[in-house]
């Protein structure tokens, strides 16, 4: 049994049929409709963007008790330590947790979980917690480094890391081999170890790659901090509004929303024709495709929210950035819709396969007995129509962000026509991903 | 409030439409159920075909009639995977279990390339 080989083409057995095609055209006559709508109908001065948000005095007893920010710290620590158990001590073969736990728990779970409770990774966050560890054994403050961390940098190194997640997930062909996998993640914690003693905490925030990740997603859900780092709670879109617009975010949003459609096109038969009946390394196409969809997202991006009239102190390159939030809800709805089944199977699989770390036949945990149920893919028209419903919901997010963002920048003349290259660039964004779902 | 009252309304229309259009095309193809087979042709390090899509009705078999010029290995990525063996010459190969609705890869391992995609409808 050549176990490990399978491996050699991914994560996973059968992936979702194409969504049919009056269904992708449903979603995209829809997002079409209502970004014209929100545009020609929608408030002149901005609601979201103003919104303090309802103090939950009680809420907040509970998320800041000390009891459960150290349970959150275990939990992350304890299933870190679990993938690394199976990582180090386990074997190579498709049935080690640790695959599993990086390429979907991780990846993949990390969205539901920001969706629902906020920053989540940043409460469980394992490189945070070993931090932690560390500035009380040496009597020193976790939060503060020996250096300030150069704001200018922003998020572009969690746009680097994330992009060298999607690489080996997509490109490396052996990625889904333990060596190089345990090696990246092992490269992984100790950037995150040394960053977070050079710059303290605010190195995290900026720079871990599943962090950043988790708290922009977060920025979704209807918890939210205060100025003076109260719990509140708002609207997502309210919530949305308080994404920074620090350097690196459309770096970020062009990793995420590139590398997922490029995970489509990948598996169409299109490619997988061309790049098999090809002479050039498939490994180099792929290298070169995954760069230009990332790059062009966020070129695409960069130049629609540019291509403004502004008011006279603004400077149009601080744009793509101020309006990088609204790409968050797209690319939610679009990793949704492109991940659903993965994360709710593979996700299953997983759970059962934590119990085995090892591959002796343990059953550790007592999950090695639960059954994978197939439910979703046996549904496949509810499948694609939830698809759907994500990326045109995701769509009318970002496109009222943008159009919230609009007002409160924009110069009163500018504020329609101002708007609508970054609306085309959205419509595009949600029709070329529909498409996908539809031909890949 | 109005404004937003008209999106909300907008919206309902549009994922009311959406879901119908859904429901429109459920298992309509449960007619056409001839046993599938492909020709499959390994010569040096290229394989027929190569990437094709090829649909297929869930609960049939799927046969692969494999001419070769050696002996190797498809990998069938349904859930759960399947590995099948060919030796030089024909061999005739047959894909169980196809019940699960989805795209299923059948590659070959020896060339590391995707033979087939079966829709599986």
């Amino acid at each position: 049994m050549s176990g490990d080989s399978l491996w050699a083409h991914g994560i996973g057995g059968a992936k979702d049929l194409p969504i049919p095609p009056q269904l992708a055209i449903a979603g995209a006559v829809a997002a079409l409709t209502v970004s014209f709508t929100v545009l020609a109908v929608a408030w002149r001065t901005p609601r979201f963007d103003e919104s303090a948000g309802r103090p939950a005095p009680r809420l907040a007893t509970l998320a800041d008790s000390a009891v459960l920010r150290v349970a959150a710290r275990v939990f992350g620590l304890a299933v870190f330590g679990w993938a690394m158990f199976a990582a180090v001590a386990g074997k190579d073969v498709l049935i080690n947790p640790f695959f599993g736990m990086f390429y979907v728990w991780l990846w993949v779970g990390i969205v539901p979980l920001s969706l629902v409770f906020g920053p989540f990774y940043k409460a469980v966050s394992p490189v945070r917690t070993i931090n932690l560890l560390f500035a009380r054994l040496s009597g020193s403050d976790p939060e503060a480094g020996l250096f300030h961390y150069p704001e200018r940098l922003g998020h572009w190194p969690a746009a680097l890391g994330l992009y060298a997640f999607v690489w080996m997930e997509l490109v490396f062909p052996s990625g889904t081999e333990l060596g190089p996998l345990r090696l990246w993640f092992a490269g992984y914690v100790g950037l995150m170890l040394v960053g977070g003693a050079l710059f303290g905490g605010r190195f995290y925030e900026s720079a871990d790659p599943f962090e950043v990740y988790s708290t922009l997603v977060g920025h979704l859900s209807p918890w939210g901090r205060s100025d003076d780092g109260a719990l509140v709670v708002r609207t997502p879109l309210a919530n949305l509004a308080r994404v920074p617009a620090r350097p690196g975010l459309v770096g970020v949003v062009g990793v995420m929303f590139g590398s997922t459609a490029f995970d489509s096109f990948k598996d169409s038969s299109v490619w997988l024709k061309h790049i098999q009946g090809s002479s050039v390394s498939p490994v180099l196409q792929n290298n070169l495709m995954l760069l230009a969809f990332c790059t062009a997202v966020a070129l695409v991006f960069s130049v629609a929210t540019a291509s403004t009239g502004v008011h006279m102190h603004q400077r149009r390159t601080a744009l793509p950035a101020l309006f990088g939030h609204s790409m968050v809800p797209i690319i939610v709805g679009y990793i949704f819709a492109h991940y659903l089944s993965y994360l709710v199977e593979q996700g299953q699989l997983t759970l059962i396969q934590t119990s085995d770390p090892l591959t002796t036949g343990a059953n550790y945990l007592g999950t090695g007995n639960l059954a994978v149920s197939y439910w979703l893919s046996y549904h496949p028209t509810l499948l694609a129509t939830t698809k759907v419903l994500a990326v045109v919901i995701g769509h009318v997010l970002g496109v009222i962000a943008a159009h919230d963002r609009s007002v409160t920048l924009l110069p009163k003349r500018h504020q329609l026509t101002g708007q609508l290259p970054l609306l085309f660039a959205m419509v595009g964004f949600t029709v070329s991903g529909l498409y996908l779902l539809f031909a890949a | 409030m109005t404004r937003l009252g008209k999106l909300a309304a907008g919206l309902t229309v549009i994922v009311a439409s959406l879901t119908l259009a859904g429901c429109g095309n459920d298992d309509s193809n449960d007619g056409n159920t001839a046993p599938k087979t492909i020709e499959v042709t390994f010569k040096g390090d290229t394989v027929t075909p190569n990437g094709e899509r090829v649909e297929v009705t869930h609960g049939h078999d799927v046969t692969l009639h494999v001419t070769a010029d050696a002996p190797g290995e498809i990998h069938v990525h349904s859930t759960p995977e399947q590995e099948l063996e060919y030796d030089a010459g024909e061999t005739t190969l047959t894909i169980t279990d196809l019940d699960q609705p989805g795209v299923v890869d059948v590659e070959s391992h020896t060339l590391d390339k995707v033979i087939v995609q079966l829709e599986v409808r």
